[in-house]
Protein backbone atom coordinates (compact mmCIF):
# COMPACT_ATOMS: atom_id res chain seq x y z
CA UNK A 1 0.00 0.00 0.00
CA UNK A 2 1.44 3.38 -0.88
CA UNK A 3 1.02 6.00 1.75
CA UNK A 4 1.32 9.65 0.94
CA UNK A 5 1.63 12.90 2.77
CA UNK A 6 -2.15 13.20 2.89
CA UNK A 7 -2.44 10.02 4.96
CA UNK A 8 0.30 11.24 7.29
CA UNK A 9 -1.45 14.56 7.77
CA UNK A 10 -4.77 12.84 8.42
CA UNK A 11 -3.14 10.64 11.09
CA UNK A 12 -1.49 13.72 12.61
CA UNK A 13 -4.87 15.41 12.87
CA UNK A 14 -6.34 12.35 14.59
CA UNK A 15 -3.35 12.18 16.95
CA UNK A 16 -3.61 15.91 17.72
CA UNK A 17 -0.07 16.55 16.56
CA UNK A 18 1.19 19.39 14.41
CA UNK A 19 3.37 18.47 11.51
CA UNK A 20 4.07 21.09 8.91
CA UNK A 21 6.78 23.67 9.60
CA UNK A 22 4.31 26.53 9.19
CA UNK A 23 2.26 25.00 12.00
CA UNK A 24 5.33 25.10 14.22
CA UNK A 25 6.08 21.37 14.33
CA UNK A 26 9.80 21.19 13.70
CA UNK A 27 10.96 18.81 10.98
CA UNK A 28 7.45 18.13 9.77
CA UNK A 29 8.66 17.11 6.33
CA UNK A 30 11.21 14.68 7.72
CA UNK A 31 8.55 13.11 9.90
CA UNK A 32 6.35 12.51 6.86
CA UNK A 33 9.25 11.08 4.88
CA UNK A 34 10.18 8.65 7.68
CA UNK A 35 6.53 7.77 8.09
CA UNK A 36 6.03 6.76 4.48
CA UNK A 37 9.25 4.76 4.51
CA UNK A 38 8.29 2.89 7.68
CA UNK A 39 4.74 2.18 6.51
CA UNK A 40 6.14 0.97 3.20
CA UNK A 41 8.33 -1.52 5.06
CA UNK A 42 5.26 -2.93 6.87
CA UNK A 43 4.04 -4.32 3.54
CA UNK A 44 6.39 -7.26 4.19
CA UNK A 45 3.40 -8.70 6.10
CA UNK A 46 1.56 -9.21 2.79
CA UNK A 47 3.86 -12.18 2.21
CA UNK A 48 1.98 -14.26 4.77
CA UNK A 49 -1.50 -15.65 4.57
CA UNK A 50 -3.19 -14.97 7.89
CA UNK A 51 -6.77 -15.42 6.73
CA UNK A 52 -7.38 -18.31 9.15
CA UNK A 53 -5.34 -16.96 12.06
CA UNK A 54 -7.02 -15.54 15.16
CA UNK A 55 -5.35 -12.24 16.14
CA UNK A 56 -3.27 -12.29 19.34
CA UNK A 57 -3.70 -8.98 21.12
CA UNK A 58 -2.09 -9.99 24.41
CA UNK A 59 0.11 -12.88 25.53
CA UNK A 60 -1.76 -13.02 28.85
CA UNK A 61 -3.24 -16.44 29.59
CA UNK A 62 -4.38 -16.26 33.20
CA UNK A 63 -5.17 -12.67 34.09
CA UNK A 64 -6.21 -11.47 37.53
CA UNK A 65 -9.88 -11.64 38.36
CA UNK A 66 -11.40 -8.23 37.74
CA UNK A 67 -11.99 -6.54 41.07
CA UNK A 68 -15.31 -5.05 42.07
CA UNK A 69 -15.74 -1.43 41.08
CA UNK A 70 -16.06 -0.10 44.62
CA UNK A 71 -13.99 2.53 46.36
CA UNK A 72 -11.46 0.87 48.65
CA UNK A 73 -10.81 3.77 50.94
CA UNK A 74 -12.98 6.77 50.34
CA UNK A 75 -11.05 9.09 52.59
CA UNK A 76 -7.73 8.25 50.94
CA UNK A 77 -9.46 8.55 47.57
CA UNK A 78 -10.64 12.06 48.35
CA UNK A 79 -7.15 12.98 49.50
CA UNK A 80 -5.72 11.57 46.28
CA UNK A 81 -8.22 13.56 44.21
CA UNK A 82 -7.13 16.71 46.05
CA UNK A 83 -3.48 15.92 45.44
CA UNK A 84 -4.12 15.31 41.75
CA UNK A 85 -5.94 18.62 41.44
CA UNK A 86 -3.19 20.42 43.31
CA UNK A 87 -0.67 19.20 40.75
CA UNK A 88 -2.91 20.05 37.80
CA UNK A 89 -1.64 22.18 34.95
CA UNK A 90 -4.41 24.82 35.28
CA UNK A 91 -7.00 24.39 37.97
CA UNK A 92 -9.96 26.37 39.22
CA UNK A 93 -11.71 25.00 42.30
CA UNK A 94 -12.51 21.36 41.63
CA UNK A 95 -11.95 21.67 37.90
CA UNK A 96 -9.19 21.59 35.34
CA UNK A 97 -9.56 24.61 33.11
CA UNK A 98 -9.31 24.52 29.33
CA UNK A 99 -10.34 26.95 26.58
CA UNK A 100 -14.09 27.44 26.23
CA UNK A 101 -15.77 24.88 24.01
CA UNK A 102 -19.33 26.19 23.91
CA UNK B 1 37.86 -0.65 52.42
CA UNK B 2 35.10 1.90 51.75
CA UNK B 3 36.54 2.43 48.31
CA UNK B 4 35.54 -1.12 47.37
CA UNK B 5 31.93 -1.07 48.56
CA UNK B 6 30.67 0.24 45.23
CA UNK B 7 32.26 -2.78 43.54
CA UNK B 8 30.34 -5.37 45.53
CA UNK B 9 27.72 -7.43 43.79
CA UNK B 10 24.25 -7.27 45.27
CA UNK B 11 24.68 -10.65 46.95
CA UNK B 12 28.06 -9.65 48.41
CA UNK B 13 26.65 -6.34 49.63
CA UNK B 14 23.70 -8.07 51.25
CA UNK B 15 25.87 -10.62 53.02
CA UNK B 16 28.28 -7.94 54.22
CA UNK B 17 25.38 -5.87 55.56
CA UNK B 18 23.87 -8.81 57.41
CA UNK B 19 27.27 -9.71 58.91
CA UNK B 20 27.78 -6.06 59.78
CA UNK B 21 31.10 -6.00 57.94
CA UNK B 22 30.07 -2.47 57.04
CA UNK B 23 27.02 -0.33 57.71
CA UNK B 24 24.19 0.52 55.35
CA UNK B 25 25.30 4.14 55.74
CA UNK B 26 28.82 3.32 54.54
CA UNK B 27 27.48 1.39 51.57
CA UNK B 28 25.09 4.15 50.52
CA UNK B 29 27.79 6.77 51.03
CA UNK B 30 30.18 4.83 48.81
CA UNK B 31 27.62 4.51 46.03
CA UNK B 32 26.64 8.17 46.25
CA UNK B 33 30.30 9.10 45.98
CA UNK B 34 30.62 6.88 42.92
CA UNK B 35 27.53 8.51 41.43
CA UNK B 36 28.97 12.00 42.01
CA UNK B 37 32.28 10.91 40.50
CA UNK B 38 30.80 9.30 37.36
CA UNK B 39 27.74 11.41 36.60
CA UNK B 40 29.53 14.24 34.81
CA UNK B 41 30.67 11.66 32.26
CA UNK B 42 27.68 9.30 32.23
CA UNK B 43 24.43 11.22 32.77
CA UNK B 44 22.85 7.95 33.88
CA UNK B 45 20.71 9.47 36.64
CA UNK B 46 17.80 11.89 36.36
CA UNK B 47 17.41 12.20 40.13
CA UNK B 48 19.63 11.13 43.04
CA UNK B 49 18.05 10.79 46.48
CA UNK B 50 21.11 11.61 48.59
CA UNK B 51 19.52 12.83 51.81
CA UNK B 52 16.65 10.33 51.84
CA UNK B 53 18.96 7.37 51.15
CA UNK B 54 21.43 8.33 53.86
CA UNK B 55 18.62 8.95 56.32
CA UNK B 56 17.04 5.60 55.55
CA UNK B 57 20.41 3.84 55.81
CA UNK B 58 21.08 5.40 59.21
CA UNK B 59 17.67 4.32 60.50
CA UNK B 60 18.25 0.78 59.23
CA UNK B 61 21.66 0.63 60.89
CA UNK B 62 19.99 1.61 64.15
CA UNK B 63 17.26 -1.01 63.91
CA UNK B 64 19.75 -3.70 62.85
CA UNK B 65 19.89 -6.19 60.00
CA UNK B 66 16.77 -8.12 59.06
CA UNK B 67 17.69 -11.27 57.11
CA UNK B 68 14.00 -11.99 56.42
CA UNK B 69 14.00 -9.08 54.00
CA UNK B 70 15.25 -10.08 50.55
CA UNK B 71 16.94 -6.73 49.94
CA UNK B 72 17.67 -5.40 53.42
CA UNK B 73 19.47 -2.03 52.97
CA UNK B 74 20.44 -2.90 49.41
CA UNK B 75 20.61 0.22 47.22
CA UNK B 76 18.73 -0.03 43.94
CA UNK B 77 17.99 2.43 41.12
CA UNK B 78 14.72 2.78 39.20
CA UNK B 79 14.24 3.72 35.58
CA UNK B 80 12.33 6.99 35.53
CA UNK B 81 9.05 5.37 34.47
CA UNK B 82 8.28 4.04 37.94
CA UNK B 83 5.94 6.16 40.00
CA UNK B 84 7.53 6.98 43.31
CA UNK B 85 5.91 9.46 45.66
CA UNK B 86 7.76 12.66 46.41
CA UNK B 87 9.90 12.61 43.26
CA UNK B 88 9.09 13.47 39.66
CA UNK B 89 8.49 10.64 37.19
CA UNK B 90 9.58 12.20 33.90
CA UNK B 91 9.74 9.16 31.58
CA UNK B 92 12.61 11.09 29.98
CA UNK B 93 10.08 13.48 28.50
CA UNK B 94 9.62 17.21 28.58
CA UNK B 95 5.91 16.40 28.84
CA UNK B 96 6.36 15.08 32.39
CA UNK B 97 9.17 17.36 33.57
CA UNK B 98 7.24 18.47 36.64
CA UNK B 99 4.93 15.50 37.06
CA UNK B 100 4.73 14.36 40.67
CA UNK B 101 2.87 11.04 40.93
CA UNK B 102 0.09 10.76 43.48
CA UNK B 103 0.62 7.03 43.92
CA UNK B 104 3.40 4.45 43.85
CA UNK B 105 4.10 1.57 41.51
CA UNK B 106 3.60 -1.94 42.92
CA UNK B 107 7.27 -2.65 42.13
CA UNK B 108 8.29 0.34 44.26
CA UNK B 109 6.03 -0.71 47.11
CA UNK B 110 7.43 -4.25 47.06
CA UNK B 111 11.02 -3.02 46.90
CA UNK B 112 10.38 -0.90 49.98
CA UNK B 113 8.81 -3.87 51.77
CA UNK B 114 11.86 -5.97 50.88
CA UNK B 115 14.06 -3.34 52.56
CA UNK B 116 15.68 -1.84 49.46
CA UNK B 117 17.03 1.71 49.51
CA UNK B 118 15.96 3.54 46.36
CA UNK B 119 18.92 5.78 45.63
CA UNK B 120 18.31 7.20 42.16
CA UNK B 121 16.07 7.34 39.12
CA UNK B 122 17.75 6.58 35.84
CA UNK B 123 17.75 8.03 32.35
CA UNK B 124 15.95 6.48 29.38
CA UNK B 125 14.75 7.11 25.87
CA UNK B 126 11.62 9.22 26.12
CA UNK B 127 8.69 7.02 27.20
CA UNK B 128 11.03 4.02 26.74
CA UNK B 129 10.90 4.44 22.96
CA UNK B 130 14.39 3.87 21.63
CA UNK B 131 17.43 1.66 21.87
CA UNK B 132 20.22 4.14 22.61
CA UNK B 133 19.01 6.55 25.34
CA UNK B 134 19.68 9.32 22.82
CA UNK B 135 15.98 10.19 22.75
CA UNK B 136 15.88 11.39 26.37
CA UNK B 137 14.77 14.98 26.73
CA UNK B 138 17.46 15.28 29.43
CA UNK B 139 20.44 14.43 27.25
CA UNK B 140 21.91 11.05 26.31
CA UNK B 141 23.60 8.64 28.72
CA UNK B 142 27.11 7.53 27.81
CA UNK B 143 28.42 4.00 27.89
CA UNK B 144 30.85 3.58 30.83
CA UNK B 145 32.94 1.11 28.82
CA UNK B 146 33.57 3.70 26.14
CA UNK B 147 32.18 7.20 26.57
CA UNK B 148 32.05 7.79 22.82
CA UNK B 149 29.31 5.21 22.28
CA UNK B 150 25.70 4.75 23.38
CA UNK B 151 24.79 2.55 26.35
CA UNK B 152 21.85 1.03 24.45
CA UNK B 153 18.32 1.59 25.57
CA UNK B 154 15.79 2.33 26.52
CA UNK B 155 16.99 1.40 30.05
CA UNK B 156 20.40 2.90 29.21
CA UNK B 157 20.81 4.79 32.48
CA UNK B 158 20.05 1.64 34.47
CA UNK B 159 22.61 -0.46 32.57
CA UNK B 160 25.32 2.22 32.50
CA UNK B 161 24.89 2.83 36.24
CA UNK B 162 25.10 -0.85 37.16
CA UNK B 163 28.17 -1.44 34.98
CA UNK B 164 29.90 1.67 36.36
CA UNK B 165 29.30 0.80 40.02
CA UNK B 166 26.62 3.39 40.80
CA UNK B 167 24.41 0.62 42.20
CA UNK B 168 24.57 -3.16 42.44
CA UNK B 169 21.07 -3.52 40.98
CA UNK B 170 18.52 -1.60 38.96
CA UNK B 171 15.01 -1.90 37.67
CA UNK B 172 14.23 -1.18 34.06
CA UNK B 173 11.42 -2.07 31.69
CA UNK B 174 11.53 -4.11 28.50
CA UNK B 175 8.95 -3.57 25.75
CA UNK B 176 11.09 -4.70 22.81
CA UNK B 177 14.51 -5.32 24.35
CA UNK B 178 14.93 -2.31 26.62
CA UNK B 179 16.44 -4.32 29.48
CA UNK B 180 18.33 -6.99 27.54
CA UNK B 181 19.98 -4.79 24.90
CA UNK B 182 21.47 -2.08 27.19
CA UNK B 183 22.61 -4.86 29.56
CA UNK B 184 24.45 -6.46 26.63
CA UNK B 185 25.95 -3.19 25.35
CA UNK B 186 27.16 -2.19 28.82
CA UNK B 187 28.35 -5.66 29.84
CA UNK B 188 25.90 -6.56 32.59
CA UNK B 189 23.05 -9.00 33.14
CA UNK B 190 19.41 -8.16 32.39
CA UNK B 191 16.25 -10.17 32.90
CA UNK B 192 12.97 -9.59 31.11
CA UNK B 193 10.40 -11.62 33.01
CA UNK B 194 7.40 -13.23 31.31
CA UNK B 195 4.57 -10.90 30.46
CA UNK B 196 2.38 -10.86 33.58
CA UNK B 197 5.10 -11.98 36.02
CA UNK B 198 5.61 -8.50 37.48
CA UNK B 199 2.86 -5.95 38.02
CA UNK B 200 2.81 -2.98 35.66
CA UNK B 201 0.74 -0.90 38.09
CA UNK B 202 2.26 2.55 38.46
CA UNK B 203 4.70 2.20 35.59
CA UNK B 204 4.29 4.81 32.86
CA UNK B 205 2.93 2.82 29.92
CA UNK B 206 4.32 2.49 26.41
CA UNK B 207 2.95 -0.73 24.84
CA UNK B 208 0.66 -2.38 27.35
CA UNK B 209 0.66 -5.89 25.86
CA UNK B 210 4.47 -5.84 25.63
CA UNK B 211 5.80 -3.82 28.61
CA UNK B 212 7.38 -5.77 31.43
CA UNK B 213 9.41 -4.63 34.43
CA UNK B 214 12.62 -6.43 35.29
CA UNK B 215 16.04 -6.21 36.93
CA UNK B 216 19.58 -5.46 35.75
CA UNK B 217 22.63 -6.40 37.83
CA UNK B 218 26.20 -7.61 37.46
CA UNK B 219 25.39 -11.29 38.10
CA UNK B 220 22.65 -13.76 37.23
CA UNK B 221 21.87 -14.59 40.86
CA UNK B 222 21.53 -10.89 41.69
CA UNK B 223 18.84 -10.64 39.01
CA UNK B 224 17.09 -13.61 40.61
CA UNK B 225 17.08 -11.96 44.02
CA UNK B 226 15.76 -8.68 42.59
CA UNK B 227 12.98 -10.53 40.76
CA UNK B 228 12.04 -12.42 43.92
CA UNK B 229 11.26 -9.14 45.66
CA UNK B 230 8.75 -7.93 43.06
CA UNK B 231 7.24 -10.92 41.21
CA UNK B 232 3.74 -12.21 41.79
CA UNK B 233 0.05 -11.45 41.50
CA UNK B 234 -1.24 -7.92 42.01
CA UNK B 235 -4.90 -7.06 42.25
CA UNK B 236 -4.09 -3.60 40.89
CA UNK B 237 -2.96 -4.91 37.48
CA UNK B 238 -5.49 -7.11 35.74
CA UNK B 239 -2.85 -8.28 33.25
CA UNK B 240 -0.65 -9.60 36.06
CA UNK B 241 -0.72 -13.39 36.29
CA UNK B 242 -2.36 -15.17 39.21
CA UNK B 243 0.38 -17.81 39.23
CA UNK B 244 2.43 -17.75 42.43
CA UNK B 245 6.08 -16.83 41.83
CA UNK B 246 8.81 -19.50 42.02
CA UNK B 247 11.88 -19.39 44.24
CA UNK B 248 14.36 -17.24 42.30
CA UNK B 249 16.94 -17.06 45.12
CA UNK B 250 17.98 -20.63 46.02
CA UNK B 251 18.99 -21.56 42.49
CA UNK B 252 20.68 -24.76 41.41
CA UNK B 253 23.05 -24.27 38.50
CA UNK B 254 22.18 -26.53 35.58
CA UNK B 255 24.73 -29.06 34.34
CA UNK B 256 25.93 -27.93 30.89
CA UNK B 257 25.59 -31.47 29.54
CA UNK B 258 21.89 -31.48 30.42
CA UNK B 259 21.12 -28.42 28.31
CA UNK B 260 19.86 -28.29 24.75
CA UNK B 261 19.66 -24.86 23.19
CA UNK B 262 17.84 -23.99 19.98
CA UNK B 263 19.66 -21.51 17.73
CA UNK B 264 17.24 -19.85 15.30
CA UNK B 265 18.88 -19.64 11.89
CA UNK B 266 16.98 -16.43 11.12
CA UNK B 267 18.85 -14.64 13.92
CA UNK B 268 22.24 -16.37 13.86
CA UNK B 269 22.62 -15.94 10.11
CA UNK B 270 21.93 -12.22 10.22
CA UNK B 271 24.59 -9.79 9.12
CA UNK B 272 26.89 -9.09 12.08
CA UNK B 273 29.59 -6.57 12.82
CA UNK B 274 32.87 -8.57 12.64
CA UNK B 275 33.77 -7.84 16.27
CA UNK B 276 30.39 -9.17 17.40
CA UNK B 277 30.59 -12.16 15.10
CA UNK B 278 33.96 -13.31 16.38
CA UNK B 279 32.83 -12.97 20.00
CA UNK B 280 29.62 -14.91 19.35
CA UNK B 281 31.56 -17.65 17.54
CA UNK B 282 33.89 -17.86 20.54
CA UNK B 283 30.90 -18.14 22.89
CA UNK B 284 29.40 -20.98 20.84
CA UNK B 285 32.74 -22.81 21.00
CA UNK B 286 32.75 -22.47 24.79
CA UNK B 287 29.24 -23.87 24.99
CA UNK B 288 30.12 -26.81 22.77
CA UNK B 289 33.30 -27.53 24.72
CA UNK B 290 31.26 -27.60 27.94
CA UNK B 291 28.92 -30.18 26.46
CA UNK B 292 25.87 -27.98 25.85
CA UNK B 293 23.72 -29.33 23.04
CA UNK B 294 23.29 -26.75 20.28
CA UNK B 295 20.57 -27.28 17.72
CA UNK B 296 20.06 -25.03 14.72
CA UNK B 297 16.36 -24.47 14.14
CA UNK B 298 14.30 -22.53 11.68
CA UNK B 299 11.74 -19.98 12.89
CA UNK B 300 10.52 -18.39 9.64
CA UNK B 301 7.96 -16.09 11.28
CA UNK B 302 10.80 -14.15 12.95
CA UNK B 303 11.29 -12.39 9.62
CA UNK B 304 8.11 -10.44 10.35
CA UNK B 305 8.82 -9.48 13.93
CA UNK B 306 10.08 -5.95 13.23
CA UNK B 307 6.98 -5.06 11.20
CA UNK B 308 4.64 -6.76 13.69
CA UNK B 309 6.27 -5.13 16.69
CA UNK B 310 6.38 -1.61 15.31
CA UNK B 311 2.73 -1.78 14.26
CA UNK B 312 1.49 -3.15 17.59
CA UNK B 313 3.79 -1.16 19.86
CA UNK B 314 3.05 2.06 17.99
CA UNK B 315 -0.70 1.37 18.09
CA UNK B 316 -0.58 0.77 21.83
CA UNK B 317 1.65 3.81 22.34
CA UNK B 318 -0.69 6.08 20.40
CA UNK B 319 -3.53 4.97 22.67
CA UNK B 320 -1.57 5.17 25.91
CA UNK B 321 -0.07 8.54 25.12
CA UNK B 322 -3.42 10.07 24.17
CA UNK B 323 -3.66 10.98 27.86
CA UNK B 324 -0.96 13.61 27.45
CA UNK B 325 -3.25 16.38 26.30
CA UNK B 326 -2.03 19.29 28.38
CA UNK B 327 -5.41 19.51 30.11
CA UNK B 328 -4.87 17.79 33.45
CA UNK B 329 -1.18 17.32 34.10
CA UNK B 330 2.10 17.51 32.29
CA UNK B 331 3.26 20.17 29.86
CA UNK B 332 0.81 22.73 28.52
CA UNK B 333 1.85 25.09 25.73
CA UNK B 334 2.20 28.75 26.68
CA UNK B 335 0.08 30.03 23.81
CA UNK B 336 -2.86 28.40 22.10
CA UNK B 337 -6.25 29.16 20.58
CA UNK B 338 -9.16 26.78 21.02
CA UNK B 339 -9.22 23.43 22.81
CA UNK B 340 -8.01 21.43 19.81
CA UNK B 341 -5.16 23.88 19.33
CA UNK B 342 -4.24 23.52 23.01
CA UNK B 343 -4.00 19.73 22.60
CA UNK B 344 -1.93 20.01 19.44
CA UNK B 345 0.49 22.65 20.70
CA UNK B 346 0.94 20.95 24.07
CA UNK B 347 1.53 17.52 22.54
CA UNK B 348 3.79 18.80 19.79
CA UNK B 349 5.80 20.91 22.24
CA UNK B 350 5.92 18.34 25.06
CA UNK B 351 6.70 15.17 23.11
CA UNK B 352 9.96 14.50 21.30
CA UNK B 353 10.43 13.56 17.69
CA UNK B 354 10.67 9.77 18.09
CA UNK B 355 7.62 9.65 20.34
CA UNK B 356 5.61 11.74 17.87
CA UNK B 357 6.78 9.48 15.06
CA UNK B 358 5.47 6.38 16.86
CA UNK B 359 2.19 8.05 17.84
CA UNK B 360 1.68 9.04 14.23
CA UNK B 361 2.37 5.51 13.02
CA UNK B 362 0.14 3.99 15.69
CA UNK B 363 -2.72 6.36 14.95
CA UNK B 364 -2.41 5.53 11.27
CA UNK B 365 -2.49 1.73 11.70
CA UNK B 366 -5.54 2.02 13.95
CA UNK B 367 -7.43 4.40 11.71
CA UNK B 368 -10.46 3.41 9.71
CA UNK B 369 -9.49 1.99 6.33
CA UNK B 370 -6.07 0.77 7.54
CA UNK B 371 -6.95 -1.14 10.71
CA UNK B 372 -7.41 -4.54 9.04
CA UNK B 373 -4.44 -4.23 6.72
CA UNK B 374 -2.00 -3.25 9.47
CA UNK B 375 -3.15 -3.61 13.06
CA UNK B 376 -5.24 -6.75 12.72
CA UNK B 377 -2.80 -8.33 10.30
CA UNK B 378 0.07 -7.69 12.71
CA UNK B 379 -1.89 -9.20 15.60
CA UNK B 380 -2.49 -12.30 13.47
CA UNK B 381 1.19 -12.54 12.59
CA UNK B 382 1.96 -12.12 16.30
CA UNK B 383 0.12 -15.36 16.97
CA UNK B 384 2.27 -17.12 14.37
CA UNK B 385 5.42 -15.78 16.06
CA UNK B 386 4.18 -16.82 19.51
CA UNK B 387 3.14 -20.32 18.36
CA UNK B 388 6.46 -20.84 16.63
CA UNK B 389 8.30 -19.71 19.77
CA UNK B 390 6.41 -22.18 21.99
CA UNK B 391 6.81 -24.98 19.48
CA UNK B 392 10.58 -24.44 19.31
CA UNK B 393 10.70 -24.82 23.09
CA UNK B 394 9.13 -28.26 22.79
CA UNK B 395 12.32 -29.38 21.05
CA UNK B 396 14.88 -27.59 23.20
CA UNK B 397 15.21 -26.31 26.76
CA UNK B 398 15.84 -22.72 25.73
CA UNK B 399 16.31 -20.57 22.67
CA UNK B 400 19.72 -18.94 22.44
CA UNK B 401 20.16 -15.78 20.38
CA UNK B 402 22.47 -12.79 20.06
CA UNK B 403 21.18 -9.57 21.65
CA UNK B 404 22.51 -7.08 19.10
CA UNK B 405 24.13 -7.58 15.72
CA UNK B 406 26.40 -4.59 16.27
CA UNK B 407 28.36 -3.33 19.28
CA UNK B 408 27.40 -0.11 21.07
CA UNK B 409 27.49 2.56 18.37
CA UNK B 410 28.74 6.15 18.22
CA UNK B 411 26.18 8.81 19.09
CA UNK B 412 24.03 10.00 16.23
CA UNK B 413 24.61 6.95 14.02
CA UNK B 414 20.93 6.22 13.43
CA UNK B 415 18.98 9.18 14.75
CA UNK B 416 18.17 10.29 11.20
CA UNK B 417 17.37 6.79 9.98
CA UNK B 418 14.64 5.35 12.21
CA UNK B 419 13.80 2.35 10.02
CA UNK B 420 17.37 1.05 10.19
CA UNK B 421 17.38 1.54 13.95
CA UNK B 422 14.07 -0.38 14.23
CA UNK B 423 15.49 -3.22 12.14
CA UNK B 424 18.42 -3.55 14.55
CA UNK B 425 15.89 -4.60 17.21
CA UNK B 426 15.09 -7.89 15.45
CA UNK B 427 17.04 -9.95 18.00
CA UNK B 428 15.04 -8.76 21.00
CA UNK B 429 11.51 -8.01 19.74
CA UNK B 430 10.25 -11.58 19.23
CA UNK B 431 10.40 -12.35 22.95
CA UNK B 432 8.03 -9.49 23.82
CA UNK B 433 5.64 -10.55 21.08
CA UNK B 434 5.66 -14.12 22.45
CA UNK B 435 5.44 -13.00 26.10
CA UNK B 436 8.24 -15.27 27.35
CA UNK B 437 11.10 -14.56 29.76
CA UNK B 438 14.60 -13.74 28.54
CA UNK B 439 17.98 -13.38 30.21
CA UNK B 440 20.74 -11.36 28.58
CA UNK B 441 24.28 -11.95 29.78
CA UNK B 442 27.77 -10.97 28.65
CA UNK B 443 29.62 -13.59 26.59
CA UNK B 444 32.88 -11.77 25.98
CA UNK B 445 34.18 -8.64 24.35
CA UNK B 446 35.05 -7.91 20.75
CA UNK B 447 38.40 -6.79 19.39
CA UNK B 448 37.04 -3.24 19.74
CA UNK B 449 36.87 -3.76 23.51
CA UNK B 450 33.10 -3.49 23.64
CA UNK B 451 30.98 -6.12 25.40
CA UNK B 452 28.83 -8.59 23.50
CA UNK B 453 25.82 -10.38 24.95
CA UNK B 454 23.69 -13.41 24.30
CA UNK B 455 20.17 -14.09 25.50
CA UNK B 456 18.49 -17.22 26.70
CA UNK B 457 14.75 -17.36 26.17
CA UNK B 458 12.44 -19.83 27.84
CA UNK B 459 8.90 -20.93 28.41
CA UNK B 460 6.56 -18.38 29.96
CA UNK B 461 6.69 -18.37 33.78
CA UNK B 462 9.77 -20.57 33.97
CA UNK B 463 12.12 -17.84 35.17
CA UNK B 464 13.68 -20.10 37.77
CA UNK B 465 14.85 -22.62 35.22
CA UNK B 466 16.02 -19.76 32.97
CA UNK B 467 18.15 -18.31 35.77
CA UNK B 468 19.58 -21.75 36.59
CA UNK B 469 20.67 -22.20 32.99
CA UNK B 470 21.99 -18.63 33.07
CA UNK B 471 24.25 -19.54 36.01
CA UNK B 472 25.83 -22.30 33.91
CA UNK B 473 26.47 -19.96 30.96
CA UNK B 474 27.77 -17.22 33.23
CA UNK B 475 30.41 -19.62 34.52
CA UNK B 476 31.51 -20.56 30.99
CA UNK B 477 31.80 -17.09 29.49
CA UNK B 478 34.58 -14.61 30.25
CA UNK B 479 33.57 -11.98 32.77
CA UNK B 480 33.50 -8.38 31.53
CA UNK B 481 36.29 -6.24 33.03
CA UNK B 482 35.32 -4.69 36.37
CA UNK B 483 34.97 -0.94 35.80
CA UNK B 484 33.21 -0.13 39.06
CA UNK B 485 36.24 1.84 40.28
CA UNK B 486 37.64 3.05 36.98
CA UNK B 487 37.87 6.78 36.42
CA UNK B 488 35.44 7.88 33.72
CA UNK B 489 36.58 11.02 32.06
CA UNK B 490 35.00 12.71 29.12
CA UNK B 491 36.83 12.68 25.81
CA UNK B 492 38.26 16.09 24.98
CA UNK B 493 36.52 18.33 22.51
Amino acid sequence: MTVDKKAALAAAELARLELSPEEGGELGEKLVEDFTKIVGYMDILNEIDTSLVEPLYSPMTDPEEPRKDVPRDEEAGAEKARSILEKGTRVSGHFFTVPRVV
Amino acid sequence: MDKALCSLSLEEARKGLLRRDFTAFELVESLLRRIRETEPALNACLAVFEDESLKQARAMDESGPDPSKALWAVPVTLKDVYNLQGAPATAGSRMLKDYLPSYEATVVKRLREAGAILIAKTNLDEFAMGSSTEFSAYGPTRNPRNLAVVPGGSSGGAAAGVAAGQAPGAFGTDTGGSIRQPAALCGCVGLKPSYGRVSRYGIIAYGSSLDQAGPLARTVSDCGRLLSAVAGPDGLDSTCSRRPPEDYVNLKEKAPGSLTLALPRELWEASFHPAVKETLDGALELLKAAGVGLKTVSMPALRYSVAVYYILAAAEASTNLARYDGARYGYRAEKYGDLSDMYKKSRTGGLGREVRRRILLGTFVLSSGYYDAYYKKAAQARRLIRDEYLKTLEEADFILAPVSSIPAWPFGSFTEDPLTQYQLDIMTLPLNLAGGPGLSLPCGEGSDGLPVGVQLMGEPFKERSLLEAGLALERMFPKPPDITRSPLTLPRG
